[in-house]
């Protein structure tokens, strides 16, 4: 009876989409995927069957992401999801646009490969802090089918997980305050895009403890330093190379986790954003000093709390928006992307460091590190991100650019610096591992 | 090693891709050849129309996550369509809208009414389709306030027939069409 009652209620389960998760769908296509890639390298190879029982077993924890999602007359909606979830092999690129018929509709594709195990997820679902917690509940899951002994009473110390899907932007944003967005486009790397929609990967596992050094010695802090070198990598690999004359400012976006500002618990969306503008020409950002002064009174001004509190209240604004509310779902999906050409033009490129995955106990033993990866486009064409597992802090470049340039010089200001680096790559520009081995 | 050798970006594009630019170059030979040899009969049209019937119902099939109703949907417009070029391109006599249309939206309203009996809890996944299904079986109506159809009573007992069926689904699935229009209509 109470099984029953349990698969009526599951059957009536929908939910709206939080705020942020509102725009994916509309704007998300072949090109512009919106997926992110979380990855956890294991010292073993990973045993298909079991990984596929470690995702149902998840996914009676964290039922929010049991869902599949439904167009409604005005807006997109999740739905519960009745069919079984696929696990798979790698075979495609990473963050590849997750085609609903071909993954029974779940909104996040699980796949392994040798010691690796993936999940790729559609941004609409959750963000990159809640998505690390899903896959490390996925990890854990298939440690203890595979090390049942081992583990035996670690699972006890585990943390029950609270299904709360709120939408957070909607309970903490200010409706007086006022935007403070950019009205300036920013400057677009240059060079031949690599076709056949590949997506070249480039991993630079970084010395975490050389980094912190190093980034303590410009006063810094680790994602500061980073972005400070991603600047000056765009600069001296894109920027000078292709001769830029104009004065658009090279701008990086940064996601920012508003957990750490708000009190919230959501599995849903729940982030926001600071964009730096690194007027090169105009401040004369030449130098590493000099941009890495610039990152961080940058950083200094726009994470403050009233800065991202504004930035969040104007995009939930735009979305409570009644006049916005009303326009049909097919006629929004149109203006959206029409405008998105031109949104995307106000980026130069996007680095998301979700930070440390904190892995408890003996679990730790079978894990080498974790890899985060976000989906190119056809505007951006690289984009960033890093997490730290123990004392690796991975990099990662996602790229549809034929030329590896700023990944190079990338890594080898890092060496110069005699900070240990190595390289993992997807083989797609295969000379930048060839020559860094 | 962290990725597989060959990563693939599914070449099913490039197949598609191909398969579409062969189907044009098959259509302008087939309007060359007509032209050339039998200008009098509008084969190559029929033959191209044909063409188009075949793409709108592979594209669909391929592109859309669809459940049955859609096809049903689907095909019943796309071969409805295709029957008035055929009989527009041999003269008009108008087959295609006293007869052919009429048995088509009987044919598609009766399958719509076993998909709802056999499984009227899914049919929320069918309503939408059910309602343009209903929509398309109003044509012969207009079609004979315009006094265009000559036999009527076809395509009165077509049209019937499907609003009907509609009354009947709504009936049989009120509860649920509520809890659909609240999740479809939410602002």
């Amino acid at each position: 009876m109470k099984g029953r009652k349990n698969k009526k209620e599951n059957k009536l389960y929908w939910r709206r989409l939080d705020n942020s998760a509102k725009i994916f769908p509309i704007a998300a296509g072949r090109k512009y995927s919106t997926v992110f890639r979380l990855s956890a390298v294991l010292k073993e190879k990973v045993e298909p069957k079991m990984l596929y029982q470690a995702v149902n077993l998840a996914l009676e924890q964290y039922k929010s992401f049991k869902v599949r999602m439904k167009a409604g007359f005005f807006w997109y909606y999740l739905e519960y999801n009745p069919k079984n979830v696929v696990v798979e092999e790698e075979k495609d690129y990473p963050c590849k646009y997750i085609e609903p018929r071909t993954n029974n509709n779940y909104l996040f594709k699980v796949t392994y490969f040798e010691n690796k195990i993936n999940i790729d997820i559609f941004h609409s679902l959750t963000d990159g802090n809640s998505g690390s917690m899903f896959f490390k509940e996925i990890v854990y899951n298939y440690l203890e089918l595979i090390h049942k002994d081992e583990l035996k009473e670690e699972r006890s110390t585990r943390k029950i997980v609270e299904n709360n899907t709120e939408d957070s932007y909607m309970k903490n944003y200010d409706k007086k305050a006022k935007g403070n967005s950019s009205s300036k486009k920013a400057y677009v790397l240059k060079g031949k895009k690599i076709g056949f929609s590949a997506i070249s990967t480039i991993h630079e596992i970084i010395d975490l403890e050389e980094l912190k050094q190093e980034s303590r010695r410009y006063e810094a802090t680790i994602t500061q330093y980073l972005t400070a070198v991603l600047i000056y990598s765009i600069y001296e690999a894109n920027y000078k190379k292709y001769k830029y004359k104009g004065k658009k400012p090279i701008k990086v976006c940064i996601p920012v986790n508003l957990k750490k500002y708000f009190p919230s618990k959501t599995m849903s969306n729940f982030f926001s954003y600071i964009t730096l503008e690194a007027e090169m020409k105009k401040d004369n950002l030449i130098t590493f000093d000099k941009i890495i002064e610039f990152v961080k009174e940058d950083f200094k001004k726009r994470l403050q709390e009233e800065e991202i509190i504004k930035t969040m209240s104007a995009n939930v604004k735009l979305g409570n928006n009644f006049a916005i509310k009303i326009v049909p779902l097919a006629i929004k999906k149109l203006l959206v992307r029409l405008s998105y050409i031109e949104i995307r033009k106000y980026t130069t490129i996007t680095y998301s460091n979700i930070g440390r995955i904190g892995i408890i106990g003996k679990y730790k033993d079978y894990i080498d590190y974790f890899l985060m990866l976000i989906a190119p486009e056809p505007v951006e064409k690289i984009k960033c991100s890093s997490c730290t597992f123990e004392n690796k802090m991975v990099f990662t470049f996602t790229s549809i650019l034929k030329d590896n340039s700023i990944e190079k010089f990338f890594y080898e200001f890092l060496k110069d610096k005699k900070i240990n680096v190595e390289i993992e790559s997807n083989g797609v520009l295969d000379d930048i591992s060839k020559e860094t081995k | 090693m962290i990725y597989p050798k060959k990563l693939s970006s599914k070449k099913g594009d490039l197949i598609f891709k191909t398969f579409l630019i062969s189907s044009v170059i098959l259509g302008l030979l087939l309007v060359i050849i007509n032209k050339l040899t039998m200008p009098e009969v509008p084969w190559a049209a029929l033959s191209n129309a044909g063409i188009i019937y075949i793409w709108i119902t592979v594209f669909y099939s391929i592109k859309k996550n669809t459940n049955i109703a859609g096809h049903v949907m689907i095909q019943a417009i796309a071969i409805s369509f295709l029957t008035v070029f055929i009989d527009y391109k041999l003269g008009f006599q108008k087959w295609s809208i006293n007869i052919s249309i009429p048995i088509i939206i009987i044919i598609a309203n009766a399958t719509m009414l076993i998909l709802t009996i056999v499984s009227h809890k899914k049919f929320i996944k069918y309503a939408i389709y059910q309602l343009i299904i209903v929509l398309f079986s109003m044509i012969p109506v207009i079609l004979i306030s315009e006094n265009i159809i000559e036999n009527k009573v076809l395509s009165i007992v077509a049209s019937s027939i499907s609003i009907l069926n509609l009354i009947l689904t709504f009936f049989l699935c009120a509860k649920d069409v509520k809890a659909a229009i609240i999740r479809k209509f939410h602002i």
